[in-house]
């Protein structure tokens, strides 16, 4: 049942990239226990704007979970405590009132802040840019029965593909590393025929472009794997591992 | 050239820390084979010396290279350390693991550098000890020193915490995660370890409390 | 305004082929020296931005979010048709144009639904080579389902994400383009005007939202795939950044905005649960084959759900449409479930919920099977709700889910500016008066992918566009214009919040006064009503609202004013073209027009045509008309008893 409960939270205020932040502390009343987390923020933003204050910019969008625009580390937590969810889909019933959250954006050297909890992940986009598709134009495809793909295959593919662009593998590895981002993308590639056909220069290339983007480097700490929205697996990683080894070997 | 490009890669650095872990494992297996003799007797472990060193070419190309693997090891590792630390200081004022168990992978590079202080101090004490005396006495007079055998046992706990991280970590590197393997690497990376540490221990502990004295 | 459509002639199944045919085209060496712009990268604009790259043309596109990944294409959960007919069971092109043009009560225009049914099969493929994992079966070949109440199984689906993984098999594509050179990405752009040169749509005007600097983007052509105006309602299952902008700017600027009051009502959306809600959440249609729809027989029955015995419980779609009972049609369902929380029978804090109830099918087919079928969607209810469906009945409510109507475009999707097309969701085009489930991605896709290239290759075949660049006065007028505008927004801020409201605020009370005047039940007398009271709103909006911060920065209250403020202006079409429609078609009821039996009466006398709407300047907004003839079909009435 809905019930109500207050919180202080505690929340990193930075105006542009170049100033310094700070964590600024905010006390809420009457936080109705069925709102989302990104609901709670809306409901301090009204009452920031009514103070005169300026309100908390925090990057959210479709608020369903699949877009992958939203995020924060709360109390150190990529997407905050509970499992397999983003910002957007975590409900106030999993705080106790009297607690304080400290609200942190996602870090990486490779995410600049631009304001507050908003944060530049134009990176994924590049090591996508670099290789993350299959290199054919529109039409003039084969029919879509013509290869046919074991559904356990399609299924591993689906799995890896599931993976939302968040970036809160980036924020909680301890090494800042984009290994689960990247290799999601290669493996869902390497699953499928039509991928296999560049897998080779793929992997080369989107790593290279990972790792020219200023992510650190994998130590199979597991963080990624365990704060991911979308339950991505580090099988992955071994997967890119494999393709890359081989891509290394003979294409490099 | 591509090897420069595939070593200074991240995936690279990964592997190679990998293959020179592979390689110093199996290096601990041999290490751990031939120290076993020790529990058989005084006599058996010197003949194994022996042999040992009745093949000094062997003995200088396995010793060498093995160091050689045992630099890589540690240089790419530090470097690692060191660019990982730039990436990752202070990044959070509240941080938090999620992954249970994670002391073993935070720590792997202190874990490696306490092993790398003990493998200075345990090379300059048996392999560099004096040629005239027995090397089974040189173990027993040294490991009978509680605290230098206490030290011994510290450093093999620390090797078996990097290991149990380690040998998980190889596999992963080396892309071998497959979810019908999952429960017996996940075992096996804990047995391995643990064998070690018995192994190894267990002789520092047998000179220790004096069991071994009559050796 | 000259409304022509431009359909060419010759049988149905030709028409596609004889206009290629027709269609100037532009030499491969030429094509670099064209610009094409494209506002939006959800399936249509992703999908259109790298095909025109692909074919040589200069791109540049624009996102509001920080990733072209993000556009909302990507909530869409149950799949996209095409008329491969791999099931053997019946399916083809025709049919699926059919099933379109009837779903759609039709109010759509022939020659467009049965275009859209002949390319359904080449998106597919070219979905599947670009490795998007779609459902497969134990052979390897790809799996269908039947969806929305369609009698053949046509569409194809990746688990419950299709809408993410064709776009992201778009953004790929997009991505390799940008790769490529041949499209420059701008992100964190939102589209404030369209700049027209001697007529002719020539460029945009686009604010970045991080450094709030206004820019103009010049262009041959300019491609609007912006999406829907569901937010207009303030609370809808579209994204929060999902507004009407775009076109609304299209449309002061002499652009045709065509039904702007089809709006899709979805039946199966988990209820509003307090006055802080930003966002409603859609549950999957297939419920409804195994639940139970019910609300108490007595006006405000406050008990438990458990405690109401059977007799008191009112199972009204089963009881009225004795035939389909709880599988009537979207709009069917979602009126009757108002219908009866108006009359006090709704259930939940608020009143506004219906039961969806799981029990009968759960004592009937195990827990085990209602689990295995429903288990996601059960979770995803109780992750929001607290709830357990298996044991305790749902709550569910309508929600607005997408809007049919759009910017007028003609056969070839171009808007009534020359060189301003709008492709997906913005447009009108093919969805008539209602969509059917599974089709906004396969429109999307077609437009993006098959149809628009074409077209820009037409315009640019037939027109000769002299060089300006961004220093030209129409651009200059046009940015100056944009800064005025923000600055007027801002106008209020000085001297704090006291007294004033924000943004949201306003966005809520327009919300509310059209959902509960303009939603899927209407009438002349309360449509009258809003139009009396949008532009109280209107003046409160732009004499109170209070803005924190200012324009050179990130601003996101500043934004969301700036999209209030044209949802406002947006709104007044909204209900002077559900008011003109003085029938009930697709998704709406008009109230005056029943049959006896309460059902929804069409009048294609009347009312077959598309109502074209044309800003009249500070005067009244002209109505005009596309009148829509069925050669090939002949229209009926939908019945569900």
């Amino acid at each position: 049942m809905s019930s109500s409960i207050n919180l202080t939270l505690k929340i990193w205020r930075q105006p542009h990239s170049d100033a310094l932040g700070s964590l600024e502390t905010y006390t809420l009343d009457h936080i109705s226990t069925d709102m989302s987390f990104l609901e709670m923020l809306d409901v301090l933003n009204e009452k920031l704007t009514k103070e005169g204050k300026d309100p908390v910019a925090f990057d959210h969008d479709c608020r369903e979970g699949i877009c992958g625009m939203c995020g924060a580390i709360v109390d150190g937590v990529a997407h905050g405590p509970e499992k397999e969810v983003t910002l957007c889909q975590l409900h106030m019933r999993h705080f106790k009132s009297g607690d304080t959250l400290v609200i942190e954006p996602f870090r990486s050297r490779a995410f600049p802040i631009k304001k507050d909890l908003l944060i530049d992940r134009s990176a994924l986009d590049r090591i996508i840019q670099s290789g993350g598709y299959v290199s054919v134009n529109t039409g003039g495809t084969p029919d879509g029965n013509s290869i046919p793909i074991p559904a356990k295959q399609a299924e591993l593919a689906m799995d890896a593909a599931a993976c939302i662009g968040c970036g809160a593998c980036v924020a909680s590895c301890p090494n800042g590393a984009a290994m689960l981002f990247t290799s999601a993308k290669i493996s869902q590639l390497a699953l499928l025929p039509q991928g296999q056909v560049e897998g080779k220069e793929r992997a080369l290339a989107m790593v290279a472009q990972m790792d020219s983007e200023g992510f650190g480097n994998c130590t199979n700490a597991r963080e990624c794997e365990a704060v991911c929205p979308k339950g991505i697996s580090i099988r992955n990683i071994a997967r890119l591992n494999r393709e890359y080894l081989t891509a290394v070997l003979s294409e490099g | 050239m591509w090897f420069v490009r595939f070593v200074t890669s991240s995936i690279g650095k990964k592997l190679v820390m990998a293959a020179t872990g592979l390689l110093l494992f199996l290096f601990l297996l041999t290490h751990a084979a031939g120290n076993a003799t020790i529990f058989m007797s005084s006599a058996v472990f010197q003949d194994y010396a022996d042999e040992l060193h009745s093949h000094p070419l062997i003995v200088l190309v396995f010793s060498s290279a093995l160091l050689a693997v045992l630099l890589v090891h540690i240089g790419v590792g530090l470097y690692l350390f060191y660019e990982n630390r730039a990436v990752s200081n202070n990044r959070y004022v509240v941080s938090k693991r999620v992954v249970k168990n994670s002391l073993a992978s935070a720590t792997m590079p202190y874990t490696g550098l306490f092993v790398l202080l003990f493998l200075v101090i345990h090379i300059f004490g048996f392999t560099f000890s004096p040629k005239d005396v027995p090397i089974s006495s040189t173990v027993r007079d040294m490991l009978s020193n509680f605290f230098y055998a206490l030290f011994y046992i510290t450093a093999f706990i620390a090797l078996t915490f990097h290991l149990s991280h380690g040998l998980w970590s190889m596999l992963q590197t080396f892309g071998v995660n497959h979810p019908r393997y999952e429960l017996f690497i996940a075992r096996l990376s804990l047995v391995l370890p643990l064998f070690f540490f018995l192994i190894f221990g267990g002789i520092a502990f047998y000179f220790m409390t004096g069991l071994g004295a009559n050796y | 305004m000259e409304l022509n459509a431009r359909v060419p002639a010759g049988p149905l199944a030709e028409k596609w082929d004889n206009h290629r045919f027709a269609n100037k085209l532009v030499n491969p060496a030429n094509r670099r020296k064209y610009r094409a712009i494209v506002v939006g990268t959800g399936l249509a604009g992703a999908s259109a931005a790298a095909t025109l790259a692909e074919q040589g043309y200069q791109v540049q596109v624009f996102c509001i979010q920080d990733s072209p990944r993000r556009a909302h294409s990507i909530a869409a959960q149950g799949g996209i048709n095409a008329a491969k007919s791999y099931q053997n069971d019946g399916d083809s092109v025709f049919r699926l144009f059919y099933d379109t043009i009837k779903g759609g009560d039709f109010r759509a225009r022939e020659a467009n639904v049965y275009r859209l049914a002949q390319v359904s099969n080449e998106i597919i493929d070219q979905c599947v080579a670009q490795g998007v994992p779609f459902a497969r079966e134990y052979g390897g070949t790809l799996a269908n389902r039947s969806f929305g109440g369609a009698q053949v199984s046509r569409t194809f689906y990746a688990r419950g994400q299709t809408g993410q993984q064709l776009l992201l098999g778009a953004y790929g594509a997009l991505s390799r383009q940008i790769k490529a050179g041949r499209v420059a990405m701008f992100t964190r752009r939102e589209m404030m005007d369209v700049v027209l040169v001697d007529g002719r749509a020539r460029g945009i005007t686009s604010r970045n939202i991080i450094t709030g600097e206004m820019e103009s983007h010049v262009a041959d052509v300019v491609i609007l795939a912006t999406g829907g105006y569901g937010n207009v309602y303030f609370l809808s299952t579209n994204a929060m950044a999902s507004n009407v902008t775009a076109a609304w700017r299209a449309y002061r600027c002499g652009a045709g905005f065509a039904n702007p009051s089809f709006v899709q009502i979805h039946p199966t959306c988990i209820p509003v649960h307090g006055d802080y809600q930003s966002k409603l959440t859609l549950m999957s249609e297939s419920l409804r084959n195994d639940g139970r729809v019910w609300v108490p027989k007595n006006q405000g029955d406050l008990r438990k759900p458990a405690d109401i015995p059977e007799a008191e419980r009112d199972y009204y779609l089963e009881n009225k449409y004795p035939s389909f009972g709880n599988l009537v049609p979207r709009d069917v369902a979602s009126r009757n479930a108002k219908e009866q929380c108006d009359l006090g029978k709704g259930v939940g804090s608020t009143g506004l919920a219906v039961y969806l109830d799981f029990a009968d099918a759960i004592s009937r087919d195990g827990r085990e099977t209602i689990f295995k079928k429903y288990g996601n969607l059960f979770q995803m209810y109780e992750k929001i709700t607290d709830s357990n469906p298996m044991v305790e009945p749902m709550m569910i409510y309508p929600a607005v889910h997408y809007t049919m109507g759009g910017l007028w475009v003609d056969y070839d999707l171009m808007t009534t500016i020359p060189g301003l097309f709008a492709i997906g969701e913005c447009n009108f085009s093919d969805h008539g008066a209602n969509r059917l489930g599974a089709s906004a991605l396969m429109q999307g896709l077609a437009d993006g992918y098959f149809i628009i290239a074409t077209a820009v290759a037409n315009y640019l075949g037939t027109n000769k566009l002299e060089q300006i660049n961004e220093h030209a006065a129409p651009f200059l007028d046009s940015r100056r214009g944009c800064e005025d505008r923000i600055a007027r927004l801002l106008k209020n801020s000085g001297g704090g919040p006291a007294g004033k409201c924000t943004v949201d605020e306003i966005h809520k009370e327009l919300g509310r006064l059209m959902w509960d005047n303009c939603g899927m039940a209407r009438n002349a007398t309360d449509l009258q009503a809003a139009l009396e009271e949008l532009p109280k709103i209107g003046k409160k909006f732009w004499d109170h609202v209070y803005i924190p911060g200012n324009t050179r920065e990130i601003n996101q209250s500043l934004e969301r004013a700036g999209r209030v403020a044209d949802f406002l202006e947006f709104a007044e079409i909204m209900i002077r073209d559900a008011l003109t429609r003085e029938e009930s078609c697709g998704c709406h009821l008009r109230e005056e027009s029943q049959t006896e039996e309460g059902e929804a009466k069409r009048d294609d006398a009347n009312y077959s045509h598309v109502s074209v709407w044309e800003h009249g300047g500070d005067g009244a907004p002209k109505l005009h008309k596309e009148p829509l003839s069925f050669e090939f079909v002949t229209p009926s009435q939908r019945s569900y008893k």
